[in-house]
């Protein structure tokens, strides 16, 4: 079992449908993620924004010390396990596939 | 306990054992707290143990009982088994919005968490907010009966559809656009129970108050068949206020009391209620025990109603305004006439006031001087066409009047216009990046579903509101504004999404040009040279304060000053020659001497009519009669004669 988890900085809508224009990069990430877990049988993929779940923030120390460091231009962070993969920028579907594959190989493989 | 039994009273009395739970719904003005209060000295006066909650932001309970309640239960003096508390929708959602960004204190500095705190600062938040509080008293097993003086229909209606979103939101186990998903999923068994007792016709009573008006039945019909979707049956239909027989003496008034029996008579015969009662209008406002005990009998044990009309008005003349000296005709032409630049003209106020007729009298009288005029409607219930006696649809179309245009925002096509530009953009967007291996037409269909949100709704109507500032050629543009929480909604929205894309541009890539269209936007609405927003009310209490208090919001948040009131439905002095409608005279003119204090700003002012004025000819006749029209239509002949 393997966990994804985004770190994201406070927003009102992390799907990226909720203004007069979509959020280009947030669309994406959405539908990379949701295609991400389809594909991956033993993925779990979470995401926490800072407005919505503080606490995951809270709890996470090396979340907690990032942030508190850089502040949330830091954000956001991918985890893959417990390891940090990227910080600063969201990863592309292809990206985010490559860091799965290091951990763990896909069923198929 | 009394013996005459009504279909008012048993929609009302507790029919088990368990809490009964009244809900009060209808437009400010329409007497609605006093049809609360009274209600709940009913049930108390027949040994329910009743607490009475009211969630109006300018409560007038303590009028009513002659006694200061504030937002802690208070036993109400005179009355056995009575609590009462106001509860204050903003204080409620400051101090949710505080609860949210404690703990992100810890993490981030003072300038993040004003960010935080801007975010917050959402029209969703205040829903939650407020639904919390009535989620908090429907859990009252100390209480036989609990009343509610709710907030007007749109904003109850939207009360209670969120929750069954919310809760389809949480099972998806997304994050929604309304808090912090966390603290929701820790109510959601409390939201799903006070949903499931609102849906309960046994426990819940919606009883619907009006006026004896077209458009107040009308308006009740919309929100009440809203309610049913969500599988909750209006019980009680109340209309208050219509004018007594014995005061109708002249042509005028007999005209309209037979109007609004014809009115009450369509009520009984239409609306699907398991119940109806009727209160007439009282001389003066209605205020303690022994009227709403009056209030109560007539409803409830179905007494006969006591009109005591009086000798003569006890107002001292003296102290009395002289309305005709508050309204300055030049000053408000001044405020209506566009400059070198477009004008846009606001009229805004909540529904019933009559704003849609002001606002194409107006139109009306504009085009008449000569100026390119186009008159819209934000209003989904909006009747343009009944005003103008023409089609009026979603883009701009002449009326009949030469240099006249009017439109009115259809909301669905607005949203399906929406969809299509968001999907378009997410199309585009992946079409650029071809050598991705992602599963394009599943991430459509995901932008596709999330489309159907309140929220693209919200952003739809927005759009459309946006895009008439962009309509080329016109002098003048009348904004028919939708009621008044909606509009600040509307136009608050604009600033939040400023404060959304600004925020999102330091860490996103550049907000798009979106960002600079609302930014104009706003500077146009706060320019007093380029825009006028003026509030439309009638001089009553509750009308003025629910006007006075969207006029400070707007100033507060969006930073837009109130520049014209509008005080409509003035009785007129040549009819109504009798005690009754003296003490009525004297009390609409002590609200104006209030109005005229209060906001401060020149008074249009205009007469209540037999009928609504329709078609060209009435609308350019009543333009006649209302302060500050005709000297729009007389400055250009003069220019005209000049040059």
């Amino acid at each position: 079992m393997t966990e994804l988890t985004l770190y994201e900085e406070a927003m009102c809508c992390s799907t990226g449908v909720c203004g007069p224009d979509p959020d280009e990069e947030l669309v994406e990430v959405s539908a990379a993620l949701d295609q991400l877990e389809s594909e991956f049988e033993d993925v779990e993929v979470s995401r926490a924004n800072m407005q919505h779940n503080i606490d995951q923030f809270l709890e996470t120390q090396h979340i907690y010390d990032l942030v508190e460091e850089h502040g949330p231009s830091i954000l956001p962070i991918t985890v893959v396990d417990d390891e940090i993969v990227a910080k600063s920028e969201y990863l592309s579907y292809d990206e985010l596939a490559a860091a799965l594959e290091t951990t763990t190989p896909t069923q198929e493989a | 306990m009394s013996t005459t039994h009504t279909d008012a009273q048993a929609v009302v009395e507790p029919t088990s054992d368990e809490t009964e739970f009244v809900f009060f719904s209808g437009k400010g003005g329409v007497g609605k707290s006093t049809v609360s209060c009274a209600t709940a000295t009913w049930l108390a006066d027949n040994d329910y143990e009743t607490l009475l909650v009211t969630t109006d932001p300018a409560p007038n309970l303590s009028d009513i009982f002659g006694q200061e309640i504030g937002h802690e239960v208070t036993a109400i003096d005179d009355i056995e088994n009575l609590s009462a508390i106001e509860i204050n929708p903003d204080t409620a959602a400051e101090e949710y919005r505080q609860e949210t960004i404690e703990p992100m204190r810890e993490l981030l500095g003072e300038d993040q968490i004003e960010t935080v705190e801007e975010q917050l600062n959402s029209p969703c938040i205040e829903e939650i907010a407020a639904f919390d509080n009535f989620v908090d008293f429907m859990d009252s097993p100390e209480y036989d009966v609990v009343v509610f003086d709710t907030a007007p229909t749109g904003h109850t209606i939207r009360l209670m559809e969120l929750p069954s979103d919310w809760n389809a939101e949480l099972e998806k186990g997304g994050s929604t656009c309304i808090g912090p998903a966390a603290s929701m999923e820790e109510r959601k068994q409390d939201y799903e129970r006070a949903i499931d007792t609102l849906q309960d016709d046994e426990r819940t009573s919606f009883v619907f108050v009006g006026k004896p008006e077209g458009s107040s039945i009308d308006e009740i019909e919309r929100s009440a068949s809203d309610l049913d979707e969500l599988g909750i049956e209006s019980q009680l239909l109340i209309i208050n206020g219509y004018l007594p027989d014995s005061v109708c003496e002249d042509p005028f008034f007999e005209g309209k009391r037979e109007d609004e029996q014809a009115v009450i008579e369509r009520a009984r015969t239409e609306f699907d209620a398991d119940a109806m009662a009727t209160y007439p209008l009282q001389p003066g406002e209605i205020a303690g025990l022994d009227l709403l005990a009056d209030v109560g009998g007539v409803l409830y044990d179905g007494d006969k109603a006591t009109v005591d009309v009086g000798t003569a008005t006890d107002i001292d003349t003296e102290t009395a305004v002289d309305f005709e000296s508050m309204a300055d005709a030049e000053m408000v032409a001044d405020q209506l006439q566009p400059g070198d630049e477009t004008r846009y003209l606001f009229f805004t106020g909540k529904g019933g006031v009559g704003k849609s007729t002001i606002a194409s009298t107006a139109a009306t009288k504009l085009a008449e001087a000569g100026h390119e005029t186009l008159v819209v409607t934000t209003d989904p219930a909006a009747h343009l066409e009944d005003i103008f006696g023409e089609r009026v649809g979603h883009d701009p179309a002449s009326v009949g009047q030469a240099n006249l245009d009017a439109a009115r925002i259809d909301q669905e096509k607005a949203l399906e216009e929406y969809r299509t530009q968001v999907l378009d953009h997410v199309t585009e967007m992946y079409e650029d990046k071809e050598d991705t291996q992602i599963d394009v037409d599943a991430a459509i269909a995901n932008v596709e579903e999330e489309l159907e949100s309140p929220c693209a709704e919200e952003m739809a109507a927005l759009e459309k509101f946006v895009s008439y500032f962009d309509e080329d050629g016109y002098d003048v543009v009348v904004f028919d504004t939708a009621p008044t929480g909606h509009t600040l909604r509307l136009l608050e929205l604009p600033s939040d999404w400023k404060g959304f894309m600004d925020l999102g541009s330091l860490t996103k890539g550049a907000a798009p040009a979106k960002g600079d269209q609302y930014d104009e936007v706003i500077e146009t609405m706060k320019d007093p040279d380029r825009s006028t927003f003026a509030f439309v009310m009638y001089p009553e209490y509750t009308p003025m304060m629910e006007a006075y208090r969207a006029a400070s919001d707007l100033e507060d948040q969006v930073g837009i000053e109130t520049s014209l009131v509008v005080a409509n439905y003035l009785l007129p002095e040549e009819y109504g020659d009798n005690a009754f409608f003296e003490n009525r005279r004297a009390q609409q003119q002590e609200y104006l001497g209030e109005i005229s204090n209060r906001f401060d700003v020149p008074m249009m002012l205009a007469p209540l009519r037999q009928d609504e004025p329709v078609g060209l000819d009435e609308l350019r006749a009543f333009g006649e009669e209302i302060t500050g029209l005709d000297d729009v239509t007389e400055e250009t002949e003069q220019e005209v004669t000049a040059s």
